[in-house]
């Protein structure tokens, strides 16, 4: 394996902690949904790095998997966005809290 | 004949009873008046028809297995014996007149379905009460009694105090009656038995000590029913209820069961000296109290209630001097005047225009039929003891053996007997001055008294007047009939010299007329009653009732906003609204958390995963 591992999986935590803080401190739905993304791919590149590391097929089956759950994801998400902006108006986030308790 | 046939003697009102309550109102009133009286009259035929089973130790009919549970068997079983057929007969006759009566006196009453129903039903339980063979039966009797009683004196309901005094009578007679179930059960487990010539034979073999328990807890339970001391607030209320009601229940028979049962058990209760004292120091005492609360009441039937009080004080008196004899004769001869007594209020009452104060009356014998003056004295000197009247011969013959009792105490209880005899000579001339002497104190316009109100009193009347022939003293030239009718049960014989007889006789006699006396002095032509603090302290029955509110019903109220105030309101409510309340503000606090934006949930989702984290790091650190 020509990229050490460590190597990988810094990278992944990174790509997961810019995910992360893009989908706490952004108040537009679609930043939030990006910040998402971001930690879903963050999660892949672990997976990849470990099934190179470990010379396993597994982890790579469970992107392709990760990947069509994504998809799905996308799908209905960006669907909810449009009705969401459809019924207020607005992307930002916090406009829509008629759950609060 | 077949023997069960005696059950006809119950039954016969209980059926007219039942269909006068279920039909009644749909009937046509004749019809259901005539079923009412045919029941009753028919039960006294009945009676008559079945005369001679009572003959030789009696007749036990049983009708079925009532309770049949291992050792526990009873039946539902009738004794038609020597005891209880003079009481039967006299029970049925006379509420043959006062059931003709009160057709008379409730002929303007829209609801002659429930009265009549009401009034069958109680004859029932009087002779389910007399006719008992068991205790058990006797019980349901005695609580049928009660049920009607309190139905009938709030029998006008629409009046908030006739009402409540129905209920009174209920709540006094039932806490005697619980001291009844408790001496029933007592009985039950010492004897195994329930039927009460066994308990009776079986008394001997119970220990003394339990003996005067029983007889104390039986006396209580006689007392609450009779309207003896300590219980008797009841039955001055209770004259609420129609004039029938008050001349068949409240003077007649209901509040005699209580001596009924007493001369029942009286082989068990005389085993006990102490008992037997008791129960004529409370007889000697509800005596002279009665007499004494009837000499200040102003209105008329209130006087009559006091004096059955006190008339029933004597039959008391004389089950504890150990005649059986002395108080069934009184019993009875005390029936048919107090009855005619009572009807002949009701009719003063009506010709009074509905006015119950004596001191609005005056006069009556003008406004209305002559013969109503005359049924009236008679009752009232029957009443009053004057010689050779029914009452004078019982009353006597009570005195006598208070007198001859060895015990000196009595001599006691003899002398408050004598003092109340007085005092009965002199309220009861009172009332015969107050309502007729005179000219008219009153102003409300008189209703007609019907024919069917004013001849069912003469009967009684005589049978009153004529009473002492039952028990005629052989001073007399009489045979004792009713003595020797009893035989075993007849409880002491007295012998007394004619010394003595004479003596007695003398004394009450001139006491009796010392009554009249005063009473024609004082009240031959008076205006308006004297209230001083003793009359007001008399009228009011001694202020037993602010008594009895200050002792029982204060604690017991105090007791009850206790329990509610305290322990409901503060421990329980307290306790519960508390945890509530605390759980509540919990929640409003974790309210907080759930803003319903999304920002927040994503930062506490990602502030928990960096902990979860850094949780696991530190693990891993160390």
């Amino acid at each position: 394996m020509i990229v050490p591992i460590g190597h990988v999986l810094a990278c992944s935590a990174a790509l997961f902690a810019i995910g992360l803080t893009c989908a706490v401190i952004r108040r537009q739905i679609i930043m939030i949904l990006i910040g998402v993304e971001i930690m879903l791919n963050a999660a892949a590149l672990a997976f990849v790095g470990g099934s190179a590391f470990w010379q396993q097929v597994d982890g790579q089956v469970f992107v392709v998997f990760l990947m069509a759950i994504t998809a799905a994801e996308v799908a209905v998400a960006l669907a909810m966005v449009v009705y969401l902006h459809q019924r207020k108006r607005t992307m930002i986030a916090d406009e829509f809290n008629r759950m609060s308790g | 004949m077949n023997e069960t046939l005696l059950f006809l003697i119950p039954l016969l009102p209980l059926v007219c009873a039942l269909l006068n309550m279920v039909f009644g109102m749909r009937l046509p009133r004749l019809f259901t008046e005539t079923l009412a009286v045919t029941g009753v009259a028919g039960s006294c035929a009945l009676t008559l028809l079945f005369w001679d089973y009572a003959t030789e130790g009696g007749t036990k009919a049983v009708l079925f297995n009532w309770l049949d549970s291992g050792t526990f068997q009873i039946a539902f079983a009738l004794n038609f014996d020597r005891l209880a057929a003079p009481m039967t007969l006299m029970v049925t006759g006379v509420a043959t007149f006062i059931h003709l009566y009160a057709v008379g006196y409730m002929h303007k009453d829209a609801d002659y379905g429930r009265f009549f129903g009401l009034l069958n039903l109680f004859v029932f339980a009087m002779l389910t009460i007399i006719l008992a063979d068991n205790l058990l039966v006797l019980f349901l009797g005695w609580e049928g009694v009660g049920l009607c009683s309190y139905a009938l004196i709030g029998f006008w309901y629409q009046k908030d105090q006739n009402t409540r005094a129905g209920t009174k009578a209920f709540l006094v007679t039932r806490s005697g009656d619980v001291f009844l179930g408790i001496a029933l059960l007592w009985l039950f487990a010492l004897t195994g038995t329930l039927t009460i010539s066994e308990i009776n034979a079986l008394a001997q073999t119970i220990s003394p000590g339990v003996v005067i328990a029983l007889t104390l807890l039986l006396l209580v339970g006689a007392c609450g029913k009779s309207a003896q001391l300590p219980l008797m607030t009841w039955l001055a209320d209770a004259m609420a209820g129609p004039t029938p009601v008050s001349a068949l229940i409240h003077a007649a028979t209901m509040v005699t069961a209580g001596v009924y049962l007493l001369c029942r058990l009286f082989p068990l209760i005389s085993l006990s000296a102490v008992g037997m004292t008791a129960i004529t120091a409370v007889g000697a005492l509800t005596a002279l109290y009665a007499a004494t609360c009837a000499l200040a009441q102003q209105e008329i039937k209130r006087v009559l209630a006091y004096s059955t009080m006190s008339q029933i004080g004597y039959m008391f008196m004389a089950i504890g001097a150990g005649t059986v004899t002395g108080a069934m004769f009184h019993l009875l001869t005390h029936a048919f005047f107090k009855a005619a007594l009572f009807m002949a209020a009701g009719a003063v009452i009506h010709l009074a225009g509905d006015e119950n104060d004596l001191f609005k009356m005056g006069g009556i014998g003008r406004r209305g039929p002559q013969e109503l003056f005359w049924v009236f004295l008679a009752s009232a000197a029957c009443l009053a003891g004057i010689p050779l009247t029914g009452g004078f011969f019982s009353k006597d013959g009570i005195l006598l053996a208070v007198f001859s009792h060895p015990d000196p105490l009595y001599e006691f209880f003899w002398l408050i007997g004598m003092l109340t005899a007085l005092l009965t000579s002199f309220y009861t001339f009172r009332l015969v001055y107050l309502i007729f002497a005179g000219r008219s104190r009153g102003r409300n316009q008189p209703h007609a008294v019907s024919r069917l109100m004013r001849w069912p009193i003469w009967p009684l009347t005589i049978l009153g007047l004529a009473a002492g022939l039952i028990n005629l003293p052989a001073f007399f030239g009489g045979q004792e009939w009713l003595h020797h009718w009893y035989g075993k049960l007849a409880g002491q014989t007295l012998t007394p010299d004619h010394h003595t007889e004479w003596l007695l006789m003398i004394i009450t006699s001139s006491l009796v007329l010392i009554g009249w006396a005063v009473a024609h002095f004082y009240y031959r032509n008076v205006e308006k009653p004297r209230l001083n603090w003793l009359a007001i302290f008399l009228l009011q029955g001694w202020r037993t009732d602010r008594l009895i509110e200050q002792l029982l019903i204060r604690p017991f109220e105090a007791m009850a906003r206790f329990c509610a105030l305290g322990c409901d309101r503060v421990l329980l409510d307290g306790t519960l609204d508390g945890s509530a309340g605390l759980a509540k503000s919990w929640g409003v606090l974790a309210r907080r958390l759930v803003t319903g934006r999304l920002s927040t949930y994503l930062s506490a989702f990602a502030w928990g995963f960096l902990i979860f984290i850094g949780w696991f790091l530190l693990r891993l650190l160390k």
